[in-house]
């Protein structure tokens, strides 16, 4: 298949992306490039949804295994262009409202977007940190982009130096991994780690001892976990994560604890799969499954108790997008088992989807309840706010309970497919967690219902009022088309994510055989 | 003595160590941003040792090609991105300058709890 239309998910954002700058120079007003870059992403997200129709080649040998074009990696780059989108229209919207609309927001999402693409497709450890770091350059300025306020400026600080902390751990942890095998693509650093001694003995590979070389693998592999976990906002490494979403422009906000989140997730679950999917690695009691439960049960439960405390809806809603990860992890956890692996991986990406027009729509019902000069953030700020507004509080109150996980909305089967998946693969305890955890975020999301629907404001506070924005509301439309649409019908959606992790599984001899980076 | 890939690694950890101590417990933004570099550096110190032991490729013929310079060009990958990173990360540190006059992260405390 010609190579342009096989990467064309990942070119449409690029190209547009660099567009997008020349309009921006060339324009003499700012303003009004929300809608050509949010049409981007829907372009790439159909593109995506084309080459899915169309079937990808089992021979995608012109990549030369730096990128895997499948199912897997065309579900997630739809998901992160459905995410992008949103989030441009949600920018367009807030952007205007807080007189901050400077045209360079729109070229950077963009970058981001085709960085986040990069990442989930990367299938080599040099484009794996390739769109690592597109992605992540572009948001670290979003997330600055309030120029003159200084709780913008420490967001944007405080996500960059440890972003790009982790950034290093990951790039060593790759480093160790190429001096130990000799490969950069995950094919064939997988091979060399988990053949048998005598064979690497033969081949006289490395210059290393065999011991040294499988303390080193491990060394590598907490490294990569480490670094991982950092993007992903799994405690302990969860400490920037509240702070960043604060101080960030809110639409900046949506795209990093939607769009991020789901291609970090992405990626991690494919280099673990790929590299340290083997039985030794991932099967045994001591093997990183093992040790990913721990933090997952961190990452929810200090999610959880944490947004317990929280009286700004935006903190609130940072901290649960740390106890989502813990869940997200659960399926990535359940994944390397044999037999009831491949739903578990379907669910993690059922779960990042959901999450994405979830949390993408309940950050954009936050939006749209600030006026300039009057964001609304706290809990007090949106009293009696449903009553007075019931179009706009019944937006809120859908999204919030799909966070939460009430049925008939997706977040309700997300959740669900995750902890079944945690049972199939006999994690009783992990399950048992997860529900208990699931129980106590109730009741912060339905705290703001309360507020919004049974309280009056106190006297002399500010008044919450929605702004007007076509931008936005289409956003929310969207995002709660996709919220309804997915709730409704949850099983074939199920069945789309399976088909994209199946046939992940199925090309994975294609990718092996394909050519690493030291074939001449 | 022979000096190994062993030597290098062992080299490498050392200065990704420092590296890592310095960003943890320094607290000026300046010199976190200078000991990410040197942990980009052990990585770079890494990739070009490892592609220097990497083994001839045997072709069919008998014939010996030198090894396929993955490494190197991984390291040029790294060298260029990281002086991406550090033109955004000067850019952020210059404007939380601006706005607070000091580069010390511990001043960076009005978003907490």
């Amino acid at each position: 298949m010609n190579l342009v239309l096989l990467l064309s998910p990942i070119l449409i954002p690029t190209v547009g992306a660099l567009v997008l700058m020349m309009l921006d120079a060339f324009q003499k007003e700012d303003g009004g490039l929300a809608m050509p870059t949010a049409l981007l992403h829907f372009t790439a997200a159909a593109m995506a949804l084309a080459l899915w129709q169309r079937g990808v080649p089992a021979d995608t040998s012109a990549l030369h295994g730096f990128l895997a074009i499948d199912k897997t990696s065309l579900f997630l780059d739809a998901t992160i262009a459905l995410g992008g989108g949103i989030a441009s229209l949600l920018a367009g919207g807030y952007l205007a409202e807080h007189k901050l609309d400077r045209g360079e927001y729109y070229p950077l999402i963009a970058f981001s977007t085709a960085g986040a693409m990069l990442l989930v497709s990367a299938s080599d450890m040099l484009m794996l940190f390739l769109g690592l770091e597109t992605m992540s350059l572009g948001v670290y300025a979003m997330t600055g982009f309030r120029r003159g306020s200084p709780r913008s400026a420490e967001a944007s600080l405080k996500y960059f130096l440890l972003g790009s902390f982790a950034a290093a751990l990951m790039l060593f942890g790759s480093a160790l991994l190429y001096a130990i095998t000799g490969h950069t693509d995950y094919a064939g650093i997988a091979e060399v780690l988990h053949a048998a001694p005598a064979v690497v003995a033969n081949d006289a590979a490395m210059a290393l001892q065999f011991e040294t070389r499988a303390k080193i693998s491990i060394l590598a592999m907490l490294l990569i976990v480490i670094a991982m976990a950092f993007k992903v906002g799994a405690v302990p490494f969860h400490m920037w994560t509240p702070d960043a979403y604060e101080g960030a422009p809110t639409s900046t906000m949506a795209y990093m604890s939607s769009v991020v989140k789901a291609a970090a997730f992405g990626a991690f679950a494919r280099v673990m799969l790929a590299v340290y999917g083997d039985a030794a690695s991932a099967g045994s009691a001591a093997g990183w499954p093992a040790m990913l439960a721990w933090v997952a049960v961190a990452t929810m439960t200090v999610g959880n108790l944490v947004a317990l405390t929280q009286t700004s809806v935006k903190r609130m809603l940072a901290y649960s997008s740390i106890a989502h990860a813990g869940y997200v992890l659960l399926g990535v956890i359940a994944a390397p088992r044999e037999g009831t692996g491949t739903t578990a991986y379907a669910s993690v990406l059922f779960y990042l989807l959901a999450y994405t027009v979830s949390n993408m729509g309940a950050v954009g019902a936050l939006i749209l309840a600030g006026r300039r000069g009057a964001e609304s953030v706290s809990y007090d700020d949106l009293a009696g706010y449903a009553r007075r507004h019931p179009a706009a509080g019944f937006a809120m109150t859908l999204f919030l309970l799909s966070l939460t996980g009430v049925p008939p909305t997706v977040g309700f089967f997300a959740k669900f497919y995750v902890i079944r998946a945690t049972l199939d693969a006999g994690y009783t305890a992990l399950a048992l967690i997860a529900v208990v955890n699931s129980a106590v975020s109730a009741y912060y999301y339905l705290g703001v219902l309360v507020k919004m629907y049974m309280r009056d404001p106190a006297p002399g506070a500010a008044i919450a009022t929605p702004m007007r924005s076509g931008y936005v509301t289409v956003a929310i439309l969207t995002a709660a088309v996709f919220v309804v649409w997915m709730g409704v019908m949850p099983e074939r959606w199920l069945d789309l994510a399976r088909e994209a992790v199946s046939a992940a599984t199925a090309a994975a001899p294609a990718a092996a055989t394909a050519g690493g980076t030291t074939a001449p | 003595m022979i000096i190994t890939l062993g030597h290098y690694l062992a080299l490498s950890s050392v200065l990704f160590t420092i590296g890592a101590a310095g960003f943890l417990y320094r607290r000026n933004a300046l010199v976190a941003l200078m000991s990410i570099e040197l942990m980009l550096n052990a990585v770079n110190l890494t990739l070009v040792a490892a592609n220097r032991w990497l083994p001839a490729v045997q072709g069919d013929a008998g014939t010996v090609a030198p090894p396929a310079p993955a490494g190197h060009v991984f390291a040029f990958f790294v060298i260029a991105v990281a002086a991406a990173e550090a033109a955004v990360g000067l850019a952020i540190v210059l404007s939380f300058y601006r706005l607070r006059k000091t580069v010390r992260t511990d001043a960076a405390d009005m978003l907490r709890g």
